[in-house]
């Protein structure tokens, strides 16, 4: 894999995006990114929806999201802001932003309507242990519910960008794969086998057919949970509703893969959420993804000069508290470097590292994640 | 103060949970034997203490302190391998995809065998006086991976898994064989998490929490009238300000632990470049004094 530290690619350009989609560790500040990106596009000019999955409360009010905002909701707040470029179209007033909060369990059970064949169909999928174990618990399931909701956002055409914030994970590839993940389940041999009828066609099993029937049989008879019986009938009321969850899935893929597609790493520069996201970049390049931009987060800003600190008129005592003041956060410094140049130097080819500074607060308003949108810069 | 069996660090991410959860079993290890079983994939913990476990095989550290990683995926294979006992077969059913979906159908099955797990490991503890010390998933995850004996509870509700969920339940609701520590970093969002984590942890779980740990707390090294003077100099006052700040928060929050009925400390900010083996004794001492010797 050829690797090479790229200082010179062009800036990332969200005008040129119709989709930005942010993973990242759990708590590296996704979210907060996320959010900043797309003011800053609506700053810039762009039509933005950005749709959060577990925003912070100060963030929901930020954004004036209610804590049920599955359905996209207008932000308010004054784009003449300082240091803007032109806009990207003439029509000015076209610039808006829009949040919403990604609720999995509510959009998976819209799905199922929607392709439910009947409404006792629909009542039967809804009601099933499996089904409500897989759509409530299962994390790829909130992944699959992004996608969904995303062609449905996509679909606007008064829409200029989508950002997307996704679950936190700790595979970067299980949100990008959770489409094919549900279909496979739906339409998987194992499944065929698991509804034919005990007895049926077992001259066509292989032997790994046999013992993942066998676990489940076993498993069933240890714990007494008819696990078998449910499975059968889950995968059974999906029938007739794989076209509709195929069809999607596709889309979904080639969404990913457009040119005008932006994934975007974010991780803080602390050792090991490093290596999180190192892992993140191995496996979406294997995966043939393209990753457009690392943003690390939290940042420690520039430190101040030692020499001012030479100069200044303050009282021994306090020079030398400055001193190992600065000296303390030099090595915090250090640490930090540490681990951002090792990052630089996994970079894949045409990514630029961009890093957000501390605000030293929690972002708090619209201007705060305006500020930390205009400050990502290369780095 | 009687520490339980198994201490379970668990925190939101980024508050240093392993760099505690490693430094406590050091600490540990000094007074009695101490077991990390590290549960996080990259294992960070066993890596601070210059452990590389693999395969669920027990690494040691010092005379009286080893490593065992654990992984949900190696106590499914574990339990297939009981069920299907001709290893080529079990193995290959493993690497199939198709396996990967029967599980998925099974919702939590990994969870709550690696639950069970810990159970067996903390009943061995008893047996040789040890602690364990776990190095839990991330808040979010550790709830949900604390709740599934209950969740199975319910959709079982008799036979041999309702049996085995039930002495889960009673291993994680006895205070004298499980407790939580939870950690967080002066921030509102940690320290709101923390509050939740311990909550939910608490009252929906019945499960004891020994202590929320303010972990890197810088000493304040300014008083009011010096933040004062040095207000001219810029970026300096800055970062004095920022330092303090995060000193008076962690001091701030602390009567809110108290109100909820948990007892707190902190653990200072390490000015390193690096955490390391000294770093880890450093902080060993402090959760020594604050765990043990009171």
């Amino acid at each position: 894999m050829s690797r090479k530290h790229s200082a010179k690619a062009a800036p990332f350009d969200l005008r040129a995006q119709k989709l930005v989609i942010c993973l990242g560790p759990g708590g590296v500040g996704k979210t907060t990114i996320s959010a900043a990106l797309a003011v800053h596009a609506a700053v810039i000019g762009c039509a933005v929806d950005v749709m959060t999955v577990d925003p912070a409360p100060r963030l929901l009010d930020a954004l004036g999201l209610a804590p049920d905002s599955s359905e996209p909701v207008g932000v308010e707040f004054e784009f003449a802001l300082d240091g803007i470029e032109a806009p990207r179209r003439t029509d000015a007033t076209r610039a808006r932003l829009r949040a919403l909060r990604l609720d999995p369990k509510r959009t998976f059970d819209s799905i199922v309507a929607r392709y439910a064949k009947s409404d006792s169909a629909r009542d039967t999928i809804l009601e099933n242990r499996i089904y409500r174990n897989l759509s409530g618990a299962l994390a790829g399931v909130a992944d699959y519910m992004a996608m969904e909701k995303l062609l449905e956002l996509a679909a606007n055409p008064d829409t200029d960008l989508i950002v997307l914030d996704t679950p936190p994970a700790t595979e970067a590839i299980d949100f990008l794969d959770a489409p094919r993940r549900l279909l496979e389940l739906l339409n998987s041999r194992a499944i065929n086998l698991l509804t034919a009828p005990n007895g049926i066609f077992k001259s066509q099993l292989r032997m790994v057919d046999v013992a993942a029937r066998a676990v489940l049989t076993a498993f069933d008879r240890v714990t007494g949970l008819k696990l078998l019986r449910d499975v059968q009938a889950f995968v059974r009321s999906f029938d007739g509703m794989y076209e509709g969850f195929s069809t999607r899935a596709a889309r979904a893929r080639d969404k990913l893969r457009a040119s005008d597609t932006a994934i975007v790493i974010v991780t803080t520069a602390e050792s090991s959420r490093i290596a999180q996201a190192r892992e993140f970049i191995d496996a979406l390049e294997s995966a043939g993804l393209r990753v457009s931009a690392m943003v690390v987060n939290r940042v420690l800003a520039d430190l101040p000069d030692a020499a001012e600190l030479a100069s200044a008129h303050i009282a021994p005592s306090l020079r030398k508290k400055l001193k190992r003041n600065l000296a303390d956060y030099a090595a915090l410094k250090t640490r930090e470097e540490v681990s951002l140049s090792a990052l630089r130097d996994s970079l894949p080819a045409g990514a630029v590292m961009m890093v957000a500074h501390d605000l030293g607060r929690e972002p708090r308003t619209i201007a705060d994640l305006a500020e930390i949108g205009r400050s990502l810069r290369a780095s | 103060m009687k520490l339980p069996r198994v201490l379970f660090v668990t925190g939101k991410g980024g508050t240093g949970k392993s760099t505690v959860a490693a430094a406590l079993a050091l600490a540990l290890s000094r007074r009695r034997p101490t077991t990390l079983a590290d549960l996080d994939r990259r294992l960070s913990a066993a890596a601070l203490l210059g452990a590389v476990p693999h395969n669920s095989n027990v690494i040691k550290v010092t005379g009286s302190l080893d490593v065992i990683a654990l992984t949900p995926r190696t106590e499914l294979e574990a339990f297939i391998e009981r069920i299907v006992p001709i290893r080529a077969i079990s193995r290959r059913m493993l690497r199939s995809r198709t396996f990967g979906y029967v599980t998925a159908a099974l919702p939590g099955l990994e969870a709550f065998l690696l639950l069970e797990r810990l159970r067996i490991l903390a009943g061995e503890a008893a047996l040789e006086d040890r602690y364990l010390v776990i190095d839990a998933p991330a808040s979010g995850s550790a709830v949900e991976l604390l709740s599934v004996s209950s969740g199975v509870k319910g959709i079982a509700p008799a036979g041999t898994l309702n049996r085995l969920a039930d002495s889960i339940d009673g291993f994680l609701s006895d205070p004298t064989r499980f407790g939580a520590v939870i950690t967080m970093t002066p921030e509102d969002l940690a320290v709101r998490e923390a509050l939740e984590t311990a909550g939910t942890i608490r009252d929906r779980l019945g499960i004891a929490t020994v202590a929320a740990i303010m972990n890197c707390v810088p000493d304040s090294l300014f008083d009011t009238s010096e933040l004062a003077a040095m207000s001219p100099l810029g970026g300096h006052a800055h970062l004095a300000i920022r330092r303090n700040a995060a000193h008076e928060q962690a001091a701030l929050v602390a009567p809110r632990f108290i109100d909820a009925g948990l007892s707190t400390f902190s653990l200072p900010m390490m000015f390193t470049p690096a955490i390391g083996p000294h770093e880890l004794e450093k902080l060993g001492r402090v959760l020594k004094a604050e765990l043990l010797d009171r």
